[in-house]
């Protein structure tokens, strides 16, 4: 548990933004099943906290990445509030799926050197 | 985002986490858990709500100002829960923060706001000083012909122009409306950068003798004289009778400060808001006098990055070269004196003005000071709170914010209801602006104003904020919580913090007291003093004769003779009399007399003031002959003369001077005077200081336009205006006489800036005494409190109620004893400042300085025994018992 926490805490606020983005790429989505679907897809290794996933999803939406509108779940009778990717949200997923590939790269790099020689 | 559009979000993320909590009650459910367990698990899994709500705030990018509001509330209902120590608070506040508003107000309009011309930083004033008459006159107005010599070769000024204020009658109809004219040169528009808004300016051409007949009008005069008339370039107008034509007329922005009375600020201020701009031409005579016409308010323009130093260094070697062609009867070391335009025009309004700025802000700091006390005691009171929240976590940020929002609410009441008193304040304040500078339209509050309140309600928050922030990032929570709860009292720090502040109060309040003790004892002897002549029952009034029907001194001296002659006649009149000018409101011409036989050059000569009297003068305000005799209506169209004391003492040092002869002028043309009588020395022309050597001269000799009529009746004076008037008018129902008043009303004027700077300081003081007292009682009422249980144990054991008090009262009195020697500390240390502006009063005045000592140690006893009175009144056994 110890571990996980630490691990939590280092996930940083730019991945969890698109982690959001790249769940989103799927469909439109409510918070809980964003929270869920990272969690699920992690095998529960990023336990979703709230207490940032809240601040994250508004914060993309106010940057223009997301919008969010109430509509009826297709299963139940009751309204969630979704939220869809925007061309723009598109975009700067692309641009933080590169970043994030070179920075993992360059990462890998440094922590295995003998592979990349071989 | 508006405050609504938050509330709508915030709901929206409520409903949006509330639906998902359902979503994760739901799956924890579908789990197999039973209702009850699963809701629950959902509430950990999802954590905090409020918390999470509060996250997502910060990613809204308002938390700051949600936590202002909060901030806002929290203190409001902190202070909502003690309206006595608000309305304390915000009082003392508004006082301190009102006063220093409205006073920095007046003092930024007189000293620091720009002068309405461009480049106003350039102008400057020009006079002239010579050496030799330095010990009368510091400096005299310009001469013409050193003027025109200063303007082909002098090469610091862009431009320089001469100018000559007074008012003439407009118009020819019966009643001739007195307009104020200044003349000027026509450098006039460069120097001041300004161009008529219609028309044009006057030429150099215009301005030569004989040819000055054009005008230009005030925006103020044309519209409302002449309506407005659009057809008036180019039309006649009639100036003292004389006919000018109409060439332009100024902008309507376009105000010239009055060139008259800029020295004295206590001038009533009858000055007229001037009227027609006209060339000023000098005749040949004029400019050919190289001494005798030093007549005219100089006004100069400095290059750009010309310094007044440099600027006077440039004039000073052009005098030096006029002074040293001077003929050798006229020899006089000459330079100049240059003053920044504004400056001239502040005259010596500056030290009081300061001084009164430096009271209203020891206002201001004792009022922080009491709240900084008030602040204190409540923050020791609620000591276990604060010492909570920081065991649960506050940081020492959030302490500190703690401490603030309740003093910055308050000063921001304060800062609002300052600008409510300031803006009421500030009005009246319109006539303690000097003459001169009253030409900008009323006095009111302005933005400056209002920055300068916001401005002290964030120092006085800081202020007094400071120290009770202080204390409670100091606490250190464990040590209070441990201690045995109620029966901790203050810390003995603390007290030392409170006892200090209680002693800066009073300083600031002894110097407060002494400084208003100070100018109210020189207030009471210049009323006192003897002024050498009196003015029970005498009225007084100013007569303008128009210059075309009296240009000679034959008519004028016929008017006067009339109009005393009748006036003589009026039923109550025990005397009447005409002179140059009333009491205090004028000291005559200035010339040299010459004793026979004295055959220096002119300008070593001493000189003297001239006074044309009528005959009745001297009886008539009770001045006392010491010898000789008075003139007399049989002596007419003689030369004689009266001198003063002073006079007699210069002149014929060690003789008796009646029937000896004196002259002026030029012997050759003007006959020698004979002198028939002395006269005491008094203050007839400034209350602070005895008149300078006066010489009086009858009036048959020489009279001018403006004269000052005295009458002393034998009934209530007041019932004299109108008789007086409709005698002048009899004689001559087109002379004006704008002014009809009593000469102790006169006198009282004279001192009206020293009483309004008086009253405002006693307002000052008396407000700081009461604050002082506050800040004593409180602190004492609070020790008292504090100690109740050892006050109870000591009469427990014998202690009488004598000691008791003695107790309290040292306690009290030890702050108060050692504030007031730091208030003669610094009331010692500004003593240079106040010193000029006292009359025979010294600023270490034994009797004042220990009177406003014990003004401040009765206060702090008074605010001493309340508070002993009720520690002694302590029953032991009821305080032993209550913890």
């Amino acid at each position: 548990m110890a571990k996980q926490i630490q691990q939590r805490a280092n996930l940083l606020q730019g991945t969890l933004d698109m982690l959001i983005l790249r769940t989103l790429l799927y469909g439109p989505a409510h918070g809980h099943q964003i929270g869920k679907h990272i969690q699920r897809s992690t095998n529960d290794f990023l336990q979703m906290q709230h207490g940032s996933l809240y601040p994250a999803l508004h914060r993309v939406e106010r940057r223009g990445w997301v919008t969010s509108k109430w509509e009826m779940a297709p299963d139940r009778n009751r309204e969630f509030k979704y939220y869809r990717l925007t061309e723009k949200g598109r975009k700067q997923l692309t641009v933080e799926e590169s970043q994030w590939k070179l920075m993992a790269e360059a990462v890998a790099r440094v922590m295995w050197p003998t592979a990349e020689e071989s | 985002m508006h405050w609504w559009q938050i509330k709508k979000r915030d709901a929206d993320l409520k409903r949006e986490l509330d639906s998902d909590l359902e979503l994760e009650e739901e799956e924890q459910r579908e789990n197999g858990l039973p209702l009850e367990e699963a809701r629950y698990a959902a509430r950990r899994a999802f954590g905090n709500k409020t918390l999470i709500r509060e996250q997502t705030h910060e990613a809204w990018g308002w938390a700051a100002f949600e936590r202002l509001s909060q901030d806002i509330r929290y203190a409001l209902r902190q202070l909502r829960r003690s309206p006595g120590f608000t309305a304390v608070a915000v009082m003392t506040l508004a006082l301190g923060i009102g006063a220093t508003t409205a006073i920095f107000t007046l003092v930024y309009d007189v000293m620091l706001r720009p002068l309405p011309f461009t480049k106003a930083n350039q102008l400057v004033t020009v006079e002239e000083r010579v050496l030799e008459w330095s010990n009368i006159y510091p400096t005299l107005p310009v001469s013409a012909n050193h003027f025109t010599f200063w303007q082909r070769h002098s090469r610091s000024f862009d431009s320089m122009a001469l100018m000559q204020e007074f008012p003439v009658p407009l118009g020819t109809n019966d009643r001739p409306q007195q307009v104020s004219v200044v003349w000027a040169t026509p450098g006039i528009f460069s120097v001041l950068q300004v161009q008529p808004w219609m028309g044009r300016a006057f030429t150099v051409s215009e301005a030569q003798d004989g040819s000055e007949h054009v005008a230009i009008l005030m925006y103020d005069l044309w519209s409302k004289q002449f309506s407005g008339d659009p057809g008036i370039l180019g039309k006649t107008i009639r100036l003292n009778g004389s006919p000018y034509t109409v060439v332009g007329v100024m902008p309507p922005w376009f105000h010239m400060p009055s060139l008259q009375g800029s020295e004295t600020i206590g001038e009533a201020n009858r000055s007229r808001p001037l009227g027609v701009l006209a060339p000023l031409a000098f005749s040949k005579e004029r400019l050919a006098e190289e001494m005798g016409d030093l007549n005219y308010f100089g006004l100069a323009r400095l290059k750009p990055g010309i310094s007044i130093t440099a600027a006077t260094a440039d004039l000073d070697a052009l005098q030096h070269t006029i002074g040293a062609n001077l003929p050798a009867d006229e020899k006089a070391t000459l330079s100049v004196a240059l003053t920044s335009f504004q400056d001239t025009l502040v005259g010596n309004n500056r030290k009081p003005l300061v001084i009164l700025l430096a009271a209203a802000v020891g206002l201001l700091l004792v009022g922080c000071v009491n709240v900084t006390n008030l602040l204190l005691a409540r923050a020791v009171g609620r000591k276990q709170q604060l010492a909570v929240a920081a065991a649960l976590g506050a940081s020492r940020a959030e302490m500190v914010r703690m401490a603030l929002r309740e003093i910055a609410v308050l000063a921001t009441a304060g800062s609002g209801l300052g600008i409510v008193l300031a803006a009421s304040m500030v009005p009246a304040m319109q006539r303690y602006l000097p003459s001169a500078l009253d030409f900008r339209g009323p006095l009111h509050l302005d933005w400056m104003g209002a920055g300068c309140a916001l401005l002290l309600a964030v120092i006085a928050s800081l202020l007094a904020g400071a120290a009770p922030a202080l204390m409670i990032s100091r606490t250190a929570p464990l040590e209070v919580l441990h201690s045995e709860s109620r029966l901790a009292g203050e810390s003995r720090g603390n007290r030392r913090v409170r006892r200090t502040l209680v002693g800066i109060e009073v300083a600031v309040s002894v110097a407060l007291v002494l400084m208003t003790g100070l100018l109210t004892a020189s207030l009471v002897k210049l009323m006192t003093v003897d002024r050498g002549f009196t003015t029970e029952r005498t009225i007084t009034a100013t007569v303008e004769l128009p210059m075309q029907s009296y240009h000679d001194d034959q008519r004028r001296a016929a008017f006067y003779k009339a109009v005393l002659e009748r006036m003589q006649r009026l039923p109550g009149v025990e005397h009447a009399a005409f002179a140059s000018a009333l009491p205090l409101e004028g000291d005559g011409w200035g010339d040299m007399a010459r004793v026979e036989g004295d055959n220096r050059p002119s300008t070593q000569l001493p000189l003297e003031s001239f006074r044309w009297v009528s005959t009745d003068y001297f009886s008539t305000i009770h001045l006392e002959l010491i010898a000789g005799q008075t003139f007399s209506q049989d002596d007419w169209g003689k030369n004689l003369a009266l001198v003063s004391e002073k006079t007699a003492k210069a002149l014929w040092p060690g003789k008796n001077p009646i029937g000896l002869q004196f002259s002026w002028g030029n012997p050759a043309t003007e006959k020698p005077f004979t002198v028939i009588g002395i006269v005491r020395d008094a203050r007839t022309v400034s209350l602070a200081k005895l008149d300078p050597m006066l010489i009086y001269v009858p009036y048959w000799y020489r009279t001018e336009p403006t004269a000052g009529l005295m009458v002393r009746t034998r009934q209530e004076p007041s019932e004299m205006a109108d008789p007086i008037r409709k005698t002048i008018w009899s004689v001559d129902s087109n002379v004006p006489v704008p002014e009809v008043r009593a000469l102790a009303g006169v006198i009282t004027d004279s001192v009206a800036n020293e009483r309004f700077e008086m009253y405002l300081l006693l307002l000052f003081a008396a407000s700081a005494l009461f604050l002082a007292g506050l800040g004593v009682y409180g602190v004492v009422t609070y020790s008292v409190v504090q100690r109740n249980r050892e006050i109870g144990l000591r009469m427990a054991l014998g202690a009488r109620r004598a000691t008791v008090y003695r107790l309290v009262l040292r306690d009290g009195l030890l702050p108060v004893a050692v504030g007031a020697v730091g208030g003669m500390v610094l009331a010692f240390g500004s003593a240079r400042l106040v010193s000029s502006l006292l009359f025979q009063v010294s600023p270490y005045d034994p009797a004042l300085n220990a009177g406003a000592i014990c003004v401040l140690l009765a206060v702090g006893t008074v605010a001493c025994v309340l508070p002993a009175r009720r520690a002694a009144s302590v029953d032991p056994m009821q305080a032993l018992r209550t913890e």
